[in-house]
């Protein structure tokens, strides 16, 4: 399968902070996760592909249309949905409203079949009864499910989600999780966050990014194989791993380099995130 | 068909490209402008213009053209404030450009701001009311200076409300220039002072740098352009790794706690 975002060697720095150092990736349908620590250059990448802001060396294409002209950035963005992590309303707007001014920006000119679709994607958030709600006095979640509705306007063939659910409650990100789910039939997902879970249960392949470069490039399974025999249990601060903790069995689960005969644990795919990521940290203070 | 997601081709709208936007997007944007802004501006500045008129006294062109000049400014503060947009982030990556969502902005405040003006003018006295085509050049120059400004701070930091920075550096600059300004390059003259015409031809001068500035900011790069120097990557929690501290190796917190599960 042809790939629908295909990225190489994209830089970007702000003033002598490289933000993004010689990513290329190539993303296809489904969702895919991209984990990093905060000032990875999550945001900054999502921000390139979702043509918000230009790199400076590099190339993508999003379905063949290069970005790097004024026609090829235009034909990217109508093919393009994107949540941006902190996503501003105009407060007075109701819901529909809101995501019908988002269908005009997106050119759906025709009045009926644009409200049809504001309509459309409100229910498939879970909106459809408070359309009519101005966006003041609607919740924090519920906004989020409105900026969702609006990345979702026009039906993007790249959908772009920029840690979308930060500061929901368990119920809410559970909520989100399915919409990510059912948005990711058939269209590429690009999801940044830090919840492991979320990639856990939703991402088909999952990148992390540290220090502005991919540390992995995989599957979840292959994430969480990176921690495999580094995980064991002990009755004690064990003084040679790389972290330790108590659980909430008495026990500690320690993660690094096992002494010989050490309870192996089977690892998760937070492990295999960690790990990695103490590696890239290693290798970027070396 | 230019829509490609999850849905079959025939259920998705179609599509027109440009034709029909720019009208079906004049009322919300029209509903996106920050009026408050305009009209607090507007209304301060028709009251600093009627000050020559309320003062009771015989009004001099000195008192007119300084009236007019603060009232241009009080709107010039006011329009700064156009090209807030809170939702500026969430439409980022939308086909149609910022240059015609600005431009539209433009639009709509500009007839009412040449109302406004008019009644500016009207309200100064004959007696000391300036050359209008003179101090409506002024005029125009505080107002394509702000919108400079924020397309500006639009432009190079992505920001969603440019207006209160623009419209306090607008105010700084509004009071440093008389005073900074050196004497062959003067702008703020008198009507009846000889060097009135050559000011005025710097005032184009400033009026064309403005409104070029306008159009170039209110394009969106497709590009970079920024040398690059030294580079300094962000590092992955350099030096503690990306757990804290791990017991026992040298790398403990202040606390002495083992690392919390991240």
């Amino acid at each position: 399968m042809s790939p629908t975002v295909s990225a190489s060697g994209l830089s970007l720095h702000y003033g002598a902070t490289r933000a993004l150092d010689e990513v290329s990736l190539r993303l296809s349908p489904g969702v895919t996760g991209l984990l990093g620590p905060n000032g990875a250059g999550k945001t900054t990448l999502l921000r390139v592909l979702a043509t918000a802001v230009p790199a400076d060396r590099g190339t993508f294409t999003v379905l063949g249309h290069d970005p790097s002209t004024a026609r090829g950035r235009q034909e990217v963005r109508r093919r393009l949905g994107y949540l941006p992590q902190t996503p501003g309303f105009h407060p007075d707007f109701t819901a529909f409203e809101f995501v019908d001014y988002v269908a005009i920006l997106k050119e759906l000119t025709d009045r009926g079949a644009r409200h049809r679709e504001a309509r459309r994607v409100l229910d498939e958030v879970g909106l459809g009864e408070v359309r009519g709600k101005r966006i003041r006095k609607l919740s924090g979640g519920m906004r989020q499910r409105v900026a969702l509705a609006a990345a979702l306007v026009g039906d993007p063939a790249f959908l772009v989600l920029d840690e979308p659910t930060v500061g929901l409650d368990p119920e809410q990100r559970m909520r989100f999780r399915e919409l990510i789910a059912t948005a990711g039939e058939g269209r590429t997902v690009l999801l940044s966050t830090h919840q492991t879970e979320d990639v856990a249960m939703l991402c088909h392949r999952v990148v992390v990014l540290a220090g502005g470069a991919v540390r992995f490039d995989g599957t979840p399974a292959e994430l969480t194989a990176r921690a495999s025999g580094r995980v064991w249990s002990s009755e004690g601060r064990d003084p040679g791993a790389l972290a330790g903790w108590r659980t909430g069995l008495g026990t500690f689960r320690n993660v690094g380099d096992p002494p010989p005969g050490a309870d192996l644990l089977e690892p998760t795919l937070e492990d295999g995130y960690l790990l990695t990521l103490d590696g890239a940290a290693a290798e970027v203070t070396a | 068909m230019p829509v490609t997601g999850t849905r079959p081709a025939g259920d998705t709208p179609v599509r027109e490209a440009r034709r029909g936007v720019l009208l079906q997007l004049v009322r919300p944007v029209a509903r996106t402008v920050p009026w408050w802004a305009v009209a607090a501006g507007g209304g301060l500045g028709l009251l600093a213009a009627a000050v020559p008129r309320l003062s009771g006294g015989e009004a001099t062109p000195w008192a007119g053209v300084n009236a007019l000049r603060a009232a241009a400014l009080c709107f010039a503060l006011g329009a700064a404030f156009l090209l807030d947009d809170p939702a500026r982030q969430t439409t980022a990556a939308v086909p149609v450009r910022r240059a015609l969502r600005h431009a539209l902005r433009c639009a709509l405040v500009l007839p009412l701001a040449a109302a406004w003006w008019t009644a500016a003018v009207l309200l100064v006295p004959q007696e000391a009311r300036p050359p209008a085509g003179d101090v409506t050049l002024e005029a125009a120059t505080a107002l394509a200076l702000a919108l400079a400004g924020a397309a500006f701070a639009v432009r190079r930091r992505g920001a969603d409300r440019p207006g209160q920075a623009v419209s306090a550096s607008l105010l700084v600059a509004a009071v440093l220039a008389p005073l900074l300004s050196p004497s062959d390059w003067a702008l703020f003259t008198e009507p009846d002072d000889p060097h009135w015409a050559g000011a005025h031809g710097r005032w184009t001068l400033l009026l064309c740098g403005a409104l070029l500035a306008v159009a170039v900011s209110c394009v969106e790069p497709v590009r970079r352009f920024q040398p690059v120097r030294r580079s300094r990557t962000r590092p992955a929690r350099a030096g503690k790794g990306v757990w804290g501290a791990a017991p026992g190796t040298g790398r403990e917190d202040a606390a002495g706690a083992e690392t919390p599960r991240p």
